[in-house]
């Protein structure tokens, strides 16, 4: 234990819009690891939903045209729900003389997937049942903050600065749109943002300055999402970036960063193609050039958020400043930050590796936490039962 | 030679072969209780020669065998009579004699089996040959009837021999077998890979074990084996069993005891320790150790089996344990105490003090202090034993070396459990509070379930048979004891008169109100006193509980 690597599953890729992302996001976490003290096993979930591991996962320049798939020694593995397994079933449908499947016990599991089935809860609540530390957010927090409608609920009922918003579900679109367009009319101005709720990296937002233009861009939205919500544009607006880290007490915020791409918004393509680095290498000022006051300000309100929505491990607030009211609204929270706000810690003094320990330790921390719960709540229900049937009638 | 001679000489060899089956399964499990050891098992048989024995058999065979011999009118004939009587003396062989209560009955375990199939097999065989024998030597009714029967008998009184018999043919195939499992256990680890924390000492490792477990989980995964399994073989069970294939084990705490030198050694091959546990040195087992001195060197062996940065944790309290610390051995060591100050710590003394303990039926109370932090924390617990302070001090120990604060291991202390049948205290159907304390009877635990019975307010009953094992000290230890208990008691029963002499002398030896004293021979009369005797609101400490061989 002590005197051993710490075992990490980073697990990436995923049936998620966002799977190529991840594959990068992955990449920069693995590099980042001190291989002294840790061993890191990728586990890679192809677009398709199939598992695999073996290390050719470890080198991005293995995933052009999905080559890695074929080479021999990626093999099937899955993460079991099985408490006693702790960790992945490698080969789990094996059989022959020679091969049989293979447990490798994860001390922490590292998901790095972006957005559907996997920043949503749905992984992390197949963590919880394997009862294996993890990186991130937990169950409540990940499906929480994945929801842009849920996120403004919770936020605004914290006393946390959001912007209005009107929100309906695809089905209302479909048989009522024309009440569900008044609404909007009634509550806002144009221009308005429209917003698929739970989708990430800008994927089906629209800026509507016209109209004209507020069906089409609802009609994208919808087709990419159940829900969707619209709210209006900021005046003048700065985004203001930070980011959070931390377990329970223990928590501690970022400088703040200004990204300078900002013209209406990012794009998909000026997210994570501008250049062979993606966003690291576009322009940004950090930190932010904001007062002491308003720098001061916008980190207790990221610190109250993350608190608000349950945070832990990682997450990366987004902020608006309006121009023209000198207001702040909290515009989203990523718990799966690209590059994993490296570049925000490093002026704050945690280098990648050190900010990859404080992540694990964060995740072990709160493992224990939850082991403090008990689990294995023994009552005489059983006994009674087992006596008088199930039927509460005597034998 | 006729068919009726053939016929009745193979009826009667079944009778008796049947007889001398039942009489050696029956047998199976005192064989069973001393560990299948041939020695230890053959001293019992003749200890207790008539118990393993009946006459009744051989008292039937010499009537069979006059009446046969009297009424053989036909020398050279077929005669029914020998016959009939040899094989109504199998029939009274055959039919059970009435046993008393079976305390620890028969486990029919793979092993057993495979004994009792060649001890039954080998009586076949013999009944066979004595068949074959009689039928070649003679044609006379009478001397095959009687030489059948006789063989019979012999057969059928040479049960406890063909235990040893057969256990002594199998052991090679045991040893193979031992050898076999022995090596999957090493799998096992080498595979699952937990931690190894090893528990050893005269008394109090089963709590101490629980404890650690029950403390680590708050934190950690921790697996401890079950019940008292202590030997090689216990932990090979434990493993190939419940740790084969378990991933999520983080720490495996493996309970080790000793009944000779070398044995924990061998333990300790199979699961070399990360962290190792002395409890106490004491007089358990005396006698088969020789001298306490022989006692510490035999459990310092789990000390030694340590890697140089292993970590050993040492009762402060006890001198032999003392002297184990103070060897320096390994480097990462620490004592716990509950009686050095607190306030003042020694420069090499124990890391963790427990102080201002307050014992309630409601259980401990006491402060913990780590003298490294200077920190102290208060530890509540419904356990009740005041000697169950030192064994959760040893476990936190263990706890806070492995990364949880004073705070956790607090928090787990309080919903602490009584391991089973160790001081576990329940109120009957009438009232009458029951503390059951089976399994430490040991000078130290006696003193504070004793204690515990004290805190009691109506009529205080201890039903006991004593202490033993303690070799040389059995006397000396036994005669506290007996003192002791009148401190504490209102009525004291004890069970088995010879073996609890001492206690009686004991008691006699005080001003105790000698018709509050009884001696009773068997534990069901004990019971039966007590059923009659207490009620709401009295209460009775049952203190050991001694296996059928005693």
């Amino acid at each position: 234990m002590s005197s051993r690597l710490l075992t990490v599953a980073v697990i990436f890729g995923g049936r998620s819009v966002e799977h190529d992302v991840s594959i990068v996001t992955a990449q920069q976490i693995m590099k980042a690891m001190d291989r002294t003290r840790y061993q890191v096993v990728p586990v890679y979930i192809a677009r398709d939903g199939k598992w695999f591991t073996g290390d050719p996962l470890t080198d991005i320049a293995n995933f052009k045209d999905d080559a890695v798939l074929r080479h021999k020694d990626v093999i099937p593995v899955i993460l079991s729900p099985d408490v006693r397994h702790h960790g992945l079933l490698v080969d789990p449908l094996a059989r022959g003389l020679f091969r049989r499947p293979q447990v490798i016990r994860v001390d922490v599991l590292f998901p790095a997937i972006h957005g559907t089935h996997g920043e949503d809860g749905t992984l992390q609540g197949l963590f919880e049942l394997a009862d294996i530390p993890y990186v991130g957010f937990a169950t409540l927090g990940s499906a929480l903050t994945n929801d842009k409608i849920m996120t403004k609920q919770v936020l605004r009922q914290a006393g946390l600065p959001v912007l209005d918003d009107v929100w309906f579900s695809r089905s209302q679109w479909q048989h009522t749109p024309d009440t569900v367009l008044a609404r909007i009319h009634e509550a806002f101005e144009l221009p308005v943002f429209v917003k698929p709720a739970t989708l990430g990296s800008s994927i089906g937002v629209s800026r509507v300055a016209d109209t004209a233009l507020l069906r089409p861009s609802i009609d994208v939205a919808a087709n990419l999402d159940r829900r969707v919500m619209v709210e209006p544009a900021v005046n003048t607006p700065t985004e203001i970036n930070c980011s959070v880290i931390g377990f329970g007490d223990d928590v501690r915020v970022s400088v703040l960063e200004q990204p300078l791409t900002y013209t209406d918004f990012l794009t998909y393509e000026d997210k994570y193609l501008a250049g062979s680095k993606g966003m690291k290498s576009a322009d940004r000022i950090i930190p932010a050039p904001l007062d002491e006051a308003k720098t001061r300000e916008i980190q207790r309100l990221a610190l109250e958020a993350f608190r608000a929505v349950d945070g832990r491990g990682i997450v990366r607030i987004d902020f608006l400043l309006e121009g023209s009211t000198d207001r702040i609204y909290i515009n989203e929270l990523n718990t799966l930050p690209g590059s994993l706000s490296f570049y925000l810690w490093r002026p704050s003094g945690l280098s990648e590796s050190q900010l990859i320990d404080q992540l694990m330790h964060y995740a072990r921390e709160a493992h224990a936490e939850k082991r403090r719960s008990l689990t294995d709540y023994r009552t005489s229900l059983l006994t009674l039962a087992a006596a008088r049937g199930i039927k509460g009638t005597k034998k | 030679m006729s068919t009726p001679v053939i016929v009745g000489s193979i009826l009667i060899a079944a009778v008796w072969a049947a007889a001398a089956i039942q009489r050696v399964y029956r047998q199976a499990r005192f064989f069973q209780i001393e560990e299948y050891m041939n020695l230890r098992y053959a001293r019992w048989v003749l200890r207790e020669r008539s118990r393993a024995l009946p006459a009744r058999p051989l008292v039937a065979l010499i009537v069979s065998a006059l009446i046969a011999f009297f009424s053989d009118t036909v020398p050279e004939g077929f005669s029914l009579i020998p016959f009939a009587a040899m094989l109504a003396a199998g029939v009274a062989a055959l039919v059970p004699l009435p046993e008393p209560p079976v305390k620890k009955a028969f486990v029919r375990t793979q092993r057993a089996l495979r004994l009792l199939i060649t001890a039954f097999t080998l009586i076949v065989l013999v009944m066979i040959a004595a068949v074959y024998l009689s039928l070649t030597v003679s044609s006379s009714s009478l001397v095959s009837a009687l030489s059948v029967g006789v063989a019979g008998a012999v057969a059928f009184y040479l049960a406890p021999a063909w235990l040893i018999a057969a256990n002594v043919l199998m052991l090679p195939i045991e040893e193979t077998l031992r050898r076999l499992f022995i090596r999957r256990a090493r799998g096992v680890l080498a595979d699952v890979h937990p931690k190894v924390i090893g528990i050893t000492g005269s008394y109090g490792k089963t709590t101490t074990k629980n404890y650690l477990r029950d403390i680590l989980n708050g934190r950690f995964k921790a697996y401890a084996t079950p019940k008292s399994y202590n030997t090689m073989l216990g932990v090979c069970i434990a493993l190939n069993n419940d740790v084969a294939q378990d991933y999520s084990i983080d720490y495996f705490i493996c309970e080790m005891g000793a009944y000779i030198r070398g044995e924990i050694q061998r333990i300790c091959g199979l699961t070399p320790p990360d962290i190792s546990i002395v409890v106490e040195v004491g007089p358990q087992h005396l006698e088969r150790f020789g001298s306490l001195e022989n006692i510490a060197i035999a459990k310092y062996e789990i000390i030694k089996a340590l890697r140089p940065d292993g970590l050993g944790v040492f009762n402060w309290d006890n001198p032999y344990v003392r002297q184990m610390y103070e060897r320096g051995y390994p480097q990462n060591r620490i004592a716990v105490s509950t009686q050095a100050d607190p306030h003042t710590p020694l420069p090499d003394g124990p890391r963790f003090i427990a102080h201002e303990i307050q014992e309630s039926l409601t259980g401990l109370r006491f402060n913990v202090t780590d003298t490294a932090t200077s920190t102290t924390r208060t530890f509540q617990t419904p356990v009740v034993g005041r000697h169950n302070v030192l064994n959760i001090l040893l476990a936190t120990a263990v706890a806070v070396h492995e990364g949880m604060t004073l705070d956790d291991v607090a928090r787990r202390v309080a919903q602490l459990q009584p391991a089973e049948s160790r001081l576990v205290t329940q109120t009957d159907e009438r009232g009458v509070v029951v503390i059951n304390d089976a399994y430490s009877a040991n000078p130290v635990g006696v003193k504070s379930s004793l204690a515990v019975l004290g805190m009691h307010s109506g009529r205080r009953a201890l039903i006991t048979p004593g202490m033993v094992e303690l070799g040389d000290l059995h006397y000396q230890e036994n005669f506290k004891l007996g003192v002791l208990a009148t401190q504490f008691a209102t009525d004291i029963i004890l069970v088995g008169p010879k073996q609890t002499q001492p206690i009686r002398e004991g008691v006699e030896s005080t001003a105790f109100p000698r018709e509050r004293l009884q001696v009773v021979t068997h534990v069901s009369e004990a019971i039966a006193w007590y059923r009659e005797q207490l009620n709401a609101g009295d209460a009775v400490l049952l203190l050991n509980d001694l296996p059928d061989t005693y």
